[in-house]
């Protein structure tokens, strides 16, 4: 047997281990065998993957800006979910709002998921400003921002901070409120509740979660690993519930260009490197 | 409009639960049918399951529930195999009958022409085994032509005491297709003593008699014991003794005394508890043979066509299933 690759993952739903002793099984007596560690955080996860604890990481969006800073640009992402190579993020009001783009913001109040979020926090932040929009809490600019900072530290993967600030729509706590295409897909985007919500701008597609590995971690151990990820096939009937619970239909190279957007936000907001 | 905020607790609830979890939503007084279809289609759209809605709270599972036919041994699979009672009188009067037979139970014979008809539906529905029972079959003076009409179509069990195979019954047996059909006969003990204290005098010496004749007409021969659970552990010279007979281990089905019918005592059995054997009887179709006189057993008078009544059967089996596995969820003890 070959020593396995370490993965690591972030622990922010049950599934995750349901998923990941999937994958550890799939992998399993072939030329490239995993097991996992979970981590509460990405921060942790991070840290984990720099000291060494772990081989490859399974980060957000975020966590891989966080990684390429704290390697001077030398990790590397191997491969990623279809879903991640055109994720987006999408801004919603009141159905009838007619806010009609990001414009339609000035004056308003706009609710934000949490600040470590790329989709429901630093992306929405950086689109306002690419439209000229300044924004703030209490008043502060163009658009008044109404923050929800719950379950930090998991870079918004729980979906919970956006379903709490599209509560916040629905009491007219805000007129707008921005989350991933995930989460708009998991309210049955407004085809469900006609009348609810509406879209008023969606963003362009951009990169989220991939696995990031160090260079220190050998071609030889990595290459066999991501040839047999990318041969899961949603067709089969053993691979397919993990892809299911995962949020893919195929494992893809990843779309590094994906990333640009976010990587300039975050130089913008000046959010930290680290945690 | 129904309320949004529904949607979002559906989507929060179910987000922070394992595959296969539950958790409940309450619903709103005034638009609770609207709420109810409301949460079934974002069930349906999200690949969860809307497990029932109970005094205006919706119970839903993350993902869908398992295919309960899959867990199943495949002669296990409801529609599979089709009993028959083809009459309810005996010349027996057991004490622990399931059926309460006896000489003076009425006959209530599903008849030679319905049987035929069973058989053809039971054919064309997938069945693949019909299994006789009663009462006592070898009472009915046109068994031979019930049995032809069956095993004409499918691979078919008879069950019997074995203790009529004389003369005009005798010939009925003799007319009858070997290669098609096994014989299953009752036997409870490798000494008459047992036997014969729940069954009648001397029947058990008259029940392997039979076995003989039987097996030398040629035909195959099963036999079928009747035990309390706690007689379970004793099996071992039970088993030699019918290994004397010739009865093939496989053949040797033993198995536990019900509380139904007659009986005092024994295993209780619900639909819940019990994986269904769909089971004909002149009044209906039933979940399983042993509580073929139980009208809380019943699951339609109408027995044709078969096919509606074994669709009937399965998609309660996938209901109670769905509502145990919801219950599990429920009632953690860890
Ligand atoms: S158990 Fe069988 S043999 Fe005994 S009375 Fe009932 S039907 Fe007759």
């Amino acid at each position: 047997m070959s020593t396995p690759l370490i993965i690591g993952s972030v622990a922010y739903t049950p599934n995750v281990v349901t998923i990941w002793e999937g994958m550890r099984d799939y992998f399993a007596g072939g030329p490239a065998e995993m097991d996992f560690v979970l981590y509460s955080n990405y921060g942790r996860q991070v840290d984990a993957l720099l000291a060494g604890h772990i081989d490859i990481a399974w980060n957000t969006n975020l966590a891989w800006v966080r990684t390429v800073a704290q390697t001077g640009g030398e990790c590397r992402a191997l491969a990623q979910r279809d879903t991640d190579t055109v994720f987006q993020t999408i801004f919603v009001a009141r159905a009838g709002s007619a806010l009609g783009g990001l414009e339609g913001l000035k004056g308003r109040r706009l609710a934000l998921g949490s600040q470590d979020s790329a989709q429901a926090a630093i992306l929405p932040v950086h689109y306002l400003r690419q439209a000229g929009l300044t924004s703030g809490g209490d008043g502060g600019g163009d658009v008044e921002l109404l923050r929800i900072n719950s379950d930090v530290g998991k870079h918004g993967d729980t979906g919970r901070s956006e379903l709490d600030a599209l509560r916040a729509v629905v009491e007219d706590r805000a007129d707008a409120a921005a989350l991933g295409v995930n989460t708009w897909e998991a309210i049955g985007r407004d085809e469900l509740m006609p009348g609810a919500f509406e879209v008023f701008w969606e963003s362009p597609t951009y990169s989220h979660c991939n696995f990031t590995a160090l260079p220190t971690l050998d071609d030889e151990r990595v290459a066999p690993w991501v040839a047999q990820l990318l041969a899961m096939d949603f067709d089969n009937p053993a691979h397919r519930p993990i892809l299911e619970m995962e949020g893919l239909r195929q494992w893809v190279l990843p779309k590094l260009d994906g990333y640009a957007s976010l990587f300039e936000a975050v130089e913008e907001q000046g959010i930290s490197p680290r945690w | 409009m129904v309320n949004p905020l529904l949607v979002l607790d559906l989507v929060e609830r179910t987000g922070a639960l394992p595959v296969g979890g539950t958790t409940t939503v309450p619903l709103g007084e005034v638009a609770r049918e609207h709420e109810t279809e409301l949460v079934a289609l974002w069930c349906e759209r999200n690949g969860n399951e809307l497990v029932g809605v109970r005094d205006g709270v919706a119970t839903v599972r993350r993902g869908r529930s398992p295919d309960p036919f899959a867990e199943l041994a495949p002669d296990q699979v409801p529609g599979t195999r089709l009993w028959i009672y083809t009459n309810f009188d005996c010349n027996l009067a057991c004490d622990y009958c399931c059926v309460r037979s006896s000489p003076q139970a009425a006959r209530r014979a599903v008849g030679a022409d319905k049987v035929a008809q069973l058989a053809d539906e039971a054919a064309d529905a997938g069945v693949s085994e019909l299994i006789l029972t009663g009462g006592e079959p070898f009472l009915l003076p046109d068994l031979d032509d019930l049995v032809a009409a069956c095993t004409a179509r499918l691979p078919t069990t008879l069950l019997t005491n074995a203790m009529l195979f004389r003369g005009r019954r005798l010939q009925m047996l003799q007319r009858m297709h070997r290669d098609r059909l096994v014989l299953q006969v009752s036997l409870d003990s490798a000494t008459p003593e047992l036997h014969d204290r729940h069954r009648g005098a001397r029947s058990w010496e008259r029940a392997v008699a039979g076995i003989r004749i039987a097996q030398a007409e040629g035909f195959r021969v099963r036999v079928a014991a009747t035990l309390e659970p706690e007689r379970f552990t004793e099996l071992e010279p039970f088993r030699a003794f019918l290994d004397t007979l010739g009865i093939a281990r496989g053949d040797q089905v033993i198995r536990a005394l019900a509380h139904r019918g007659v009986a005092e005592s024994g295993l209780e059995l619900t639909l819940e508890s019990l994986i269904p054997e769909i089971t004909v009887t002149a009044d209906g179709v039933y979940w399983h043979p042993v509580s073929a006189d139980h009208d809380d057993h019943l699951v339609t008078r109408e027995l044709f066509p078969l096919r509606d009544a074994i669709d009937e059967v399965r998609r309660r089996f996938v209901e109670i299933r769905a509502r145990a596995d919801a219950a599990a969820q429920w009632f953690p003890c860890a």
